[in-house]
């Protein structure tokens, strides 16, 4: 089997290194970077972030990295975006004001309405019959936010429960973005980290 | 359905893990990273790592510590307290591991700061800690570093900024390990119904944990001493709290 390569966007936003630890822990080559000709060299990439939106694009922008993920993400390139790197991949988000994001999964990013954050382990439900998260299904996983991504239904890929279920994992072609902390969630995120690798890689 | 979570806590004093009596006699488990590293396998569903002394000794965060603690590749969340100033030194914290800050000293010298580690991190990131103790029936809030306490009203509380966490964890630092001596009255007599609570402090026994964690506003529980006296004991105490909702018991042999 070809070992794979994952490149972790670092763009100077949230824990890189729970990310790096988790695909290293699954056997793969990594390359934490914001330099675009090592991160397009990579099979995959990772899209990490932890704190506020409007930072966090701006941290985007500062390195020059907003073109270079659309431009990978139209060539084919596998992303695969965790937390607030998830929600990043939509058009725009209502966090601390307006703000544009990504837009390579249509959708915005708003406050959760029924209460106001998200915290702990949930389980998620896979729907449109996603292969890769499929095997995932019904899983507990770790969550840890406020705001949450509001995708059309053709976009989403799994959703979670309060009183009312909403979106926690977006599919859009090869870029995939989840909600929730796969990197801390035990055995379970890694089976779905290694799932979506593999699935996003296959030929 | 989000589950109710058990949280194995790290008391760090001096650097070494040790275990706490009230926080007035300590032995020495070890190096807190190997303390950590056993939760990780054992399934904690939070591990908080509480460093008792930086902000009494001025010291600010332990980042060495959190460094060593990243280099495990833990798959459990981290709970980071201690020394924590500001939003820098929070910002920091969350970059070098901890998914979660936890403050006390700042809620006695700088409650305003909160605001700004909230526009750093989000609310959802930061907890406040409040040691407590009852007396007379009232709730009482200690300042751990002089003994100072005052009472735990609603004008107390709206002195804290506490608009700007998403969790309270309430310590019931006089019967902290000594096993299923935590005081059930705690919970009760918290004055925010609509904050969720996070109950440690001579919690042992699945059969209290069960009856604090039934309780709505208490979302977590946290275990310290105790967990290092047995094998699988975050097992075994997940297995007997029936009708809780929890995370099923985690072993390291199912993992595929």
């Amino acid at each position: 089997m070809t070992r794979r390569t994952i490149g972790i966007v670092d763009y100077g936003v949230g824990n890189h290194a729970s990310v790096l630890r988790a695909f290293q822990s699954l056997g793969y080559r990594c390359r934490v970077s914001r330099d675009p000709s090592v991160l397009a060299e990579c099979d995959v990439l990772v899209l990490p972030g932890v704190g506020a939106y409007p930072t966090a694009m701006s941290a985007l922008t500062a390195c020059e990295l907003v073109g270079f993920l659309q431009e990978r993400a139209r060539g084919g390139q596998p992303i695969i975006g965790l937390c607030l790197g998830m929600q990043l991949l939509a058009d725009v988000s209502h966090e601390h004001g307006v703000t544009a994001g990504l837009g390579l999964i249509p959708g915005e990013v708003v406050p959760l309405t029924t209460v106001p954050w998200h915290i702990g382990w949930n389980t998620i439900e896979v729907v449109n019959g996603d292969d890769l998260l499929a095997p995932s299904d019904q899983q507990s996983v770790y969550f840890n936010h406020s705001y949450v991504f509001r995708a059309p239904e053709e976009y989403q890929v799994c959703v979670s429960r309060l009183d009312r279920s909403f979106t926690v994992g977006v599919r859009r072609g090869k870029v995939v973005g989840l909600q929730f902390h796969p990197e801390k969630s035990q055995s379970v995120g890694r089976v779905m980290l290694r799932n979506l690798v593999e699935g996003l890689t296959r030929a | 359905m989000l589950k109710k979570r058990l949280i194995g806590v790290v008391t760090v004093r001096q650097g070494w893990a040790v275990q706490s009596f009230g926080y007035r006699r300590y032995l020495p488990l070890g190096k807190p990273e190997v303390v950590v590293e056993n939760l990780d396998r054992w399934g904690a569903d939070e591990i908080l790592i509480s460093c008792i002394d930086r902000s009494e000794t001025g010291q600010g965060p332990d980042f060495k510590l959190l460094e060593r603690i990243a280099a495990l590749g833990l798959s459990t969340p981290v709970i980071y307290a201690g020394g924590v100033r500001n939003g820098a030194d929070a910002v920091q914290a969350v970059n070098l591991g901890a998914d979660r800050i936890q403050v006390d000293a700042m809620l006695w010298d700088l409650p305003a700061e909160l605001e700004l580690l909230s526009r750093e991190l989000g609310n959802q990131a930061l907890i406040a800690h409040l040691p407590v103790s009852i007396r007379d029936g009232a709730l009482y809030w200690r300042n751990y570093r002089n003994g100072e306490e005052c009472l735990l009203d609603h004008a107390a509380l709206s002195r804290m900024y506490l608009e700007w966490v998403s969790e309270v964890m309430l310590t019931d630092w006089v019967h902290e390990g000594t096993p299923g001596a935590f005081d059930e009255a705690i919970p009760k007599l918290f004055p925010l119904e609509e904050k969720p609570l996070l109950l440690f402090g001579g919690l042992s026994a699945s059969a209290q944990l069960q009856r604090v964690l039934s309780l709505n506003n208490v979302v977590a529980a946290g275990v310290g001493n105790f967990l290092h006296y047995k094998e699988h004991a975050i097992q075994q105490i997940k297995r007997n709290l029936v009708g809780v909702p929890m995370r099923a018991a985690h072993y390291a042999s199912e993992e595929r």
